[in-house]
């Protein structure tokens, strides 16, 4: 069995029957403790219920009585390949900023349909949100056959329907697989009713995905914090690209300062000579380099230094935005203040129309392409390059209002 | 990088980003695996001294193992150290006579906790909780505002994606930071195993029993194992079943299950 | 119609030539009355060691406790000399009912052969099979056989609990009354069967099912302790042992013709035992032996298992299983890797050579791996004896001479199980109590 978990999250339109995927997976792999369905059992008895696999994923009490997953919920389950942490981000509108809180941690994604109904909003929004979030390994769950009568015109029609709209946003999906996740059919184990579908089950797909593989790229190491270790000025952070090396010349950015690397420390581990991508490290550079947090450390000034950002945003809160409202912008370890200078043009994600070009507002769950301003400049990449200086987190007032990809 | 590694950085970033938000703050340490796994990290996080107290909730009824072992590596770690104790209640004689277990939790743990936060104004706790402890944990986030009456408002948490983490806002008293939530039991074994970290001799088997979480004396219970090593514990976690590890009434079944075998002559 | 119903009725051990005799004395007029009506009556062959516990496992998951793991009533507790008593959750494989419910955190080799073809509707009935306790949740009604410390958490649903609490349903007899108190056990053995038979009845006809298996233990119970008087008419219990048998034959009689009733003649309708019975002349005190011949020494101080001693080279538990002392696996393990083929090999042919009073003991010990395939194998015994009828091997660890007896009449006997199925799902090999869980899925699923 492979060591790391693959972290996975199941999206779709609600009632499309994710809680059920959810608890299938779970029972079909054993994964679920005699005692923890015990327990829901009993609570689904006190409730006057019958026995869903959705409670599996529905923890508390109240989401029970709503019948809806509100937040998300991580749990584990395995296969013979590997261990899989399941991230279920929730269907509802409402609860857009914990299914995107959700989908941001995941490395891959199913993509759940109900054949019966079809594309519906939320799967439109949420193939967005795929999208913009980069997640790359996508596999579409085509749910209910039961419900019409395991039809391949059916399930071929839907198929279509949905490839398209992922296509358009740059996303193949890797599979696309006819299931009953209430019946257990092509979830764990095939089944005959199916047998014109010759390609994976939910299972098998997900056992072909991968996990996220660390490509070679330019360094980009953003200064969390400055620590005083017996007397040295020790720069702390996490190496978000590249590689990093003892005695390299490295480049201070947005002051485009230059320094060298003295020494790499982690403690008990003396004689550091190189550290890679992921690794959280103390860096000592000469002369202490007057590092501060927020410097993004590189080894050839590649980002770009400027306070006008393009992006585009997805508004995660309930209450819409104005221009000229300050936010605070959040990339790696960089916090400016700002605001929304331009919304070029504004649409909801789960309609496909165009609500408004050159707009002064952007709504709730509405994604908007914007020109920020802030008030002093700082170093990002494009999220299609390094994703981790191209990504950012917009904040008003101390709540988090919205997350960005740089364009 | 190994998986142990990637959930150690993992953990050490977070350290670091709620010391580097907030600089006063404090680690909870229940002298459990789970928070003396937390304090190895952050003594890792800051180059072995840790630049915050470390707070010990004192119940006054934690094994006589617990309290020396938090002594003696509160000593060797050169720990900062606070002892929280809800001194007016434990006089009063608060315990967890019948009836009154929740009581007793919140006068002695709850309660304690919220006195020494209010003295101190600590603006962020580092917590031990880890996601598969429990249904419920799988709601936290990393970073989790609590207002003044420490409520936590599941239903209506901030967005938390890319390892950014909320800023604080009016209504937060103080925040909750989770370093190991990512982490599973089995992980946290493997883990201590790896560092070859001290831990309370209470977590291995004497006598065919062994504590699989340990607090206060009268409400923790042993389970039946043989395990008396890291490597052992290990295997038994990845070679028995949940049920077993529960610590249900297994001697009862077994004493049934002998007399049952030996009145048909298999003993 | 052709329909996937499947009743299987399971007789603990009810050995073939005992029914053979039994129809021609008359005694079982039911089972003649099926035999005439197109069904045929097998010998078969057990599981080995040929112990209800690995038998019935056998018999539930269609596979060999090289795959299923279960290899006896106990076992001792990895890297020590505890014992432990396997329960259902020790179970490697899945079972019927886990295969026709499409779980598949279990795989096994018969499983593979099923996978994906399975209707997950098929409602399952499984009633006092050994070796299912606790209760797993299934699509159906389960209610834990052999040995079930604990009714409630044997059976699931909680309302099928619920009946069988307020029906006075008996799990099992109280065996140790049989020596002290004869009348008193058979009572209760009546009793316990006349119980059963309500149950089963209850649930055959008020619930919905596609497989239903009820499994009688007394018959078990009764030849441990009065195998001895099935045949002997001058034996102070024949008539009460034959009166047994008949009401036995009633209860099989009457679920049969419901069966023919529901199904119209077109379903599966199978009767089994896990093994068969014979008269015991010698009990044989394996660990003695080993002693004797300065393979095991014992510390009388402590209890059970761990009296094993340093030096020992092998033990045996019950009913017929030797393990190598190994180093590494055990305590006091004194046998190295290398060396571990030198002592089997002279067990063996120490083994093979014991006699009494100049007839032979043993008729086979196997290797472990002539018998077992499979993941589950690192619990299985090194060596496995098979006994000549009437040699009862044993485990016991206090007897102080390799020979004995005791108040125990009957032994297991592997070679003497029986199957009563249609003559035309018959297979015309003999058959192997491992092969009705795919005779049965077949039917079920259709093969």
């Amino acid at each position: 069995m492979e060591e790391r978990s693959l972290h996975i999250v199941i999206v779709g339109h609600v009632d499309h029957g994710k809680s059920t995927l959810v608890g299938r997976l779970f029972y079909d792999t054993g994964s679920l403790p005699p005692e923890k369905l015990e327990e829901i059992k009993r609570t689904s008895e006190a409730l006057g219920k019958e026995l869903e696999f959705a409670y599996i994923m529905d923890n508390l009490e109240e989401e029970r009585e709503k019948g809806i997953t509100i937040d998300i919920a991580h749990t584990f389950f395995k296969t013979e390949k590997r261990r899989y942490v399941i991230i279920d981000a929730p269907g509802h509108k409402e609860f857009l900023k914990n299914m995107i809180s959700g989908t941001s941690q995941a490395e891959a994604a199913l993509m759940l349909v109900d054949v019966s109904r079809g594309v519906q909003e939320q799967t439109l929004r949420h193939c967005h949100i795929l999208s913009l979030l980069g997640i790359k390994q996508v596999a579409v769950i085509a749910n209910k056959m039961d419900l019409v009568d395991y039809s391949e015109q059916t399930f071929t029609k839907v198929k279509d329907e949905i490839i398209k709209v992922l296509e358009g946003l740059g996303i193949t999906p890797a599979f696309v697989i006819p299931i009953s996740a209430s019946k257990g059919e092509n979830v764990a184990s095939r089944t005959e009713k199916l047998s014109w579908y010759d390609g994976p089950t939910v299972l098998s797909a997900l056992d072909s995905f991968n996990s996220l593989v660390i490509e070679e790229k330019g360094l980009r190491f953003p200064v969390q914090d400055v620590y005083e270790i017996e007397g040295t000025k020790v720069a702390v952070g996490r190496i978000e690209a590249g590689v990093l090396r003892k005695g390299q010349d490295i480049f201070i950015l947005p002051q485009n300062r230059k320094s060298k690397i003295v020494e790499i420390k982690k403690f008990m581990e003396d004689g550091l000579t190189e550290a890679a991508t992921g690794d959280c490290v103390g860096l000592v550079v000469e002369e202490d380099g007057g590092l501060s947090r927020g410097d993004i450390l590189e080894d050839c000034a590649a980002s770009t230094v400027t306070d006008t950002i393009q992006a585009n945003i997805f508004w995660l809160i309930d209450s819409e935005y104005r221009l000229g409202i300050p936010v605070k912008f959040k990339c790696a370890t960089q916090e400016v203040n700002g605001k929304i200078e331009k919304i070029h043009r504004r649409f909801d994600p789960a309609s496909v129309e165009i609500v408004e070009k050159d707009s002064t507002i952007i709504k709730p769950a509405e994604i908007a392409e914007v020109q920020i301003k802030l008030e002093k400049p700082v170093a990002v990449d494009k999220f299609s390059e390094i994703p981790e200086l191209g990504r950012f987190v917009l904040e008003h007032a101390g709540h988090p209002v919205a997350g960005g990809i740089i364009i | 990088m190994d998986h142990l590694t990637i959930l150690e950085n993992k953990s050490i970033f977070i350290i670091r980003e709620a010391y580097a938000k907030f600089r006063n703050i404090a680690v909870l340490w229940s002298v459990g695996k789970d928070s003396t796994t937390l304090l190895w990290l952050c003594r890792k996080a800051f180059y072995g001294k840790i630049p915050f107290p470390v707070i010990h909730i004192d119940t006054s009824y934690k094994f006589p193992e617990m309290y020396k072992f938090r002594d003696e590596y509160a000593k060797k770690w050169d720990l900062d150290l606070i002892i929280g104790k809800n001194e007016s209640e434990i006089e009063a004689g608060m315990g967890p006579t019948k009836g009154a277990k929740l009581d007793c939790c919140n006068e002695l743990k709850t309660n304690a906790l919220k006195q020494t936060i209010n003295r101190y104004g600590f603006k962020a706790l580092l917590l031990g909780i880890r996601r598969d402890e429990h249904g419920i944990r799988a709601k936290e986030r990393v970073f989790s505002p609590r207002d003044e009456n420490f409520k936590w408002n599941y239903e209506d948490q901030p967005a938390e994606l890319w390892d950014q983490y909320k800023s604080t806002a009016e209504e937060d008293n103080h925040f909750r930071v989770h370093p190991i939530l990512h982490m599973t039991e089995l992980d946290i074994w493997k883990y201590i195993k790896r560092e070859n970290m001290p831990l309370s001799e209470l977590y291995f088997s004497r006598n065919a029993k062994r504590f699989r979480s340990i607090g206060c004396v009268p409400c923790c219970s042993p389970i039946e194992s043989q395990a008396s090593s890291v490597d052992e514990i290990i295997y038994e976690l990845e070679h028995t079943n949940t049920a077993e590890r529960a610590g249900r009434a297994q001697d009862k079944e077994d004493a049934y299950t002998m007399q049952k075998l030996r009145s048909l002559g298999y003993m | 119609m052709s329909t996937p119903k499947t009743l299987v009725i399971g007789i603990d051990g009810a050995p073939y030539t005992l029914l053979s005799e039994y129809m021609e004395r008359g005694y079982l007029p039911n089972f003649k009355r099926i035999l005439g009506s197109g069904f045929n009556l097998a010998q078969m062959d057990a599981s080995i060691p040929d112990v209800s516990s690995t038998s019935w496992t056998s018999f539930m998951t269609g596979v060999n406790p090289g795959e299923h793991g279960i290899y006896g009533f106990m076992e001792l507790k990895y890297g020590t000399y505890k014992m432990s008593f396997p329960n259902f959750m020790d179970v490697q494989a899945p079972s019927i009912w886990d295969i026709t419910g499409g779980k598949s955190e279990k795989g096994s080799t018969l499983f593979d052969r099923y996978r994906g073809k399975v209707d997950k509707t098929l409602r399952s009935i499984v009633l006092n099979i050994p070796q299912t306790f606790p209760a797993m949740p299934l699509n159906g009604i389960l209610t834990a056989g052999f040995v079930c410390p604990d009714l409630k958490k044997g059976t699931y649903p909680e309302s099928a609990y619920d009946y069988l609490k307020s029906m006075g349903y008996i799990p099992d007899v109280d065996a140790n009354r049989a020596a002290t108190d004869p009348e008193g056990f058979f009572r209760e053995a009546f009793l316990a069967l006349e119980k059963r038979a309500e149950a089963y009845e209850h649930f055959l006809n008020n619930e919905s099912w596609e497989l239903f298996i009820g499994v009688i233990t007394e018959t078990d119970r009764l030849h441990h302790f009065f195998f001895d008087a099935a045949l002997d008419g001058s034996h102070r219990y024949h008539e009460t042992f034959v009166s047994f048998y008949r009401k036995m034959d009633e209860v099989v009689g009457r679920l049969f013709d419901r069966f023919m009733e529901i199904t119209s003649g077109a379903g599966l309708f199978m009767t089994m035992s896990d093994h068969g019975f014979t008269v015991i002349e010698k009990e044989v005190y394996l660990n003695t032996w080993l002693k004797e011949n300065g393979y095991l020494n014992l510390n009388p101080s402590r209890e059970f298992f761990e009296q094993i001693d340093s030096g020992s080279k092998a033990f045996a538990m019950d009913p017929s299983r030797i393990y190598i002392n190994v180093e590494g696996r055990y305590p006091l393990g004194s046998v190295s890797d290398n060396d571990k083929r030198q002592v089997i090999e002279g067990l063996k042919k120490g083994l093979e050579n014991i006699t009494y009073n100049g007839r032979p003991v043993i008729k086979a010990v196997y290797g472990k791996d002539a018998l077992y395939k499979g993941r589950a194998t690192d619990k299985a015994p090194d060596l496995v004896c098979i006994a000549h009828d009437g040699f009862d091997l044993k485990g016991n660890l206090k007897k102080q001479d390799v020979f004995g007896t005791s108040h125990f009449r009957g032994m297991h006997t592997r070679h003497d199980a029986h199957c009563i199925m249609p003559a035309a799902a018959a297979p015309s090999e003999r058959l192997h109590i491992e092969n009705l869980a795919d005779i049965i899925l077949a039917h079920l699923i259709g093969g």
